[in-house]
């Protein structure tokens, strides 16, 4: 099955194109449907799996990227991509969580490697949301949240969970944590250390 | 052949050992709400000084607010706290624990020289209490009844605090 759409927004113009060889975007299952209060249903691809390619516009701390570059996975094949899901722009959480992604970019990243966040909101406020927090990794904007759902990201209020992927240069997930919880100090160290290894097989 | 697909896609995750590459479950297990036994687990103080949370829980009433100086809904809720404090300070043990992302000591300090929140700052520099109670925002406070039970859970600048603390010191 292969699918693709394109969305254009008319406030901003975001392109939105998922390409999807095979997972569906999974619903989310609450955990009562199951039976099992202490069990957590995820979906999107699991490590060791194709991480699926995709096409979103962005927007960083300079302002909008360019209509005709917008972000795609495959384009950074052969180098680490971490994606950071999260709800929405300005809110107090989601804010510590990019202002610690931003803040340490050298110490949970480094060099070479290509960190972006997304989720719904609109390109003019993620401009305005990494110039606040003087971010150095553009924000890419997934109106539909079609992107979010193919990575098991997306919540049924229309934002996104918090969700980490890294995906290694085979374009491979190396690493994935499906709740990331940002006010926990190790949930960055996690992250740290999946992006070293994930580098290391560079 | 769809929904083979979305069962392929779908991973019930349970508890148990992460598989390589996964991040830890422990803080994907359910969050302990209203009726569930309080967790209790050591936190440091700023000092970096280890504080067991059951020299309190179980032993007395306890309230906790996860808290951070850039929080602005914990400096809007810290009149609410006073009050709270105020009126049932001496039956009830007022815990701030700091959540420490963002936020280093000496800023921690600043504030608490500069507004003198009422309750006993810790400061989670391990995460374990923010994983122990699944805190899902800052300015989060729980409240636990003598026997350690949690009888209230909630958010906000504007938190309604009063009936879950007369039924803390009532039972």
């Amino acid at each position: 099955m292969f699918r693709s759409t394109v969305l254009m927004t008319f406030a901003a113009p975001a392109v939105v194109l998922a390409i999807a060889p095979a997972p569906l975007a999974g619903q989310h299952a609450a955990p009562e449907q199951l039976g099992q209060p202490t069990a957590v249903v995820v979906s999107g691809p699991e490590v060791g799996t194709e991480a699926p390619d995709f096409l979103l516009s962005w927007a960083g701390r300079d302002g909008l990227g360019p209509i005709d570059r917008p972000f795609t996975l495959r384009a950074h094949r052969g180098k680490v991509v971490v994606l950071l899901f999260y709800p929405k722009d300005f809110t107090p959480t989601c804010t510590v969580e990019m202002a610690s992604f931003g803040d340490r970019y050298d110490e949970l990243f480094g060099p070479g490697v290509v960190v972006a966040g997304i989720n719904a909101d609109s390109l003019e406020t993620h401009a305005r949301f990494a110039a606040r927090l003087n971010l150095p990794f553009p924000l890419l904007t997934d109106p539909g949240q079609r992107v979010s759902r193919l990575y098991g990201s997306a919540d049924r209020d229309g934002y996104n969970r918090r969700t980490v992927y890294v995906i290694g240069p085979d374009g491979k997930v190396a690493y994935r944590d499906v709740r990331f919880n940002p006010l926990d100090p190790r949930a960055y160290d996690e992250l740290r250390r999946a992006v070293q290894a994930a580098r290391a097989g560079v | 052949m769809a929904a083979g697909m979305l069962a392929a896609s779908m991973t019930l995750v349970s508890p148990g050992a992460a598989p390589l590459g996964v991040a830890p479950l422990a803080a994907q297990e359910a969050a302990p709400g209203v009726g569930a036994k309080a967790p209790v687990v050591t936190v440091n103080d700023l000092e970096g000084e280890p504080v067991d949370l059951g020299a309190f829980i179980g032993r007395k009433p306890v309230l906790i607010e996860f808290w951070a100086s850039w929080c602005g809904s914990c400096h809007q809720l810290l009149p609410a706290i006073r009050a709270a404090h105020g009126r049932y300070g001496d039956r009830v043990e007022f815990l701030g624990i700091n959540i420490t992302v963002n936020d280093p000591p000496e800023r921690v300090r600043r504030y608490l020289a500069e507004h003198a929140p009422p309750f006993r700052v810790l400061y989670d520099d391990q995460g374990a209490s923010v994983r122990a109670f699944d805190v899902p925002a800052t300015s989060y406070v729980v409240i636990i009844d003598r026997t350690g039970t949690i009888v209230y859970t909630g958010s906000g600048g504007s938190q309604r605090l009063e009936p879950a603390l007369r039924r803390v010191v009532e039972h």
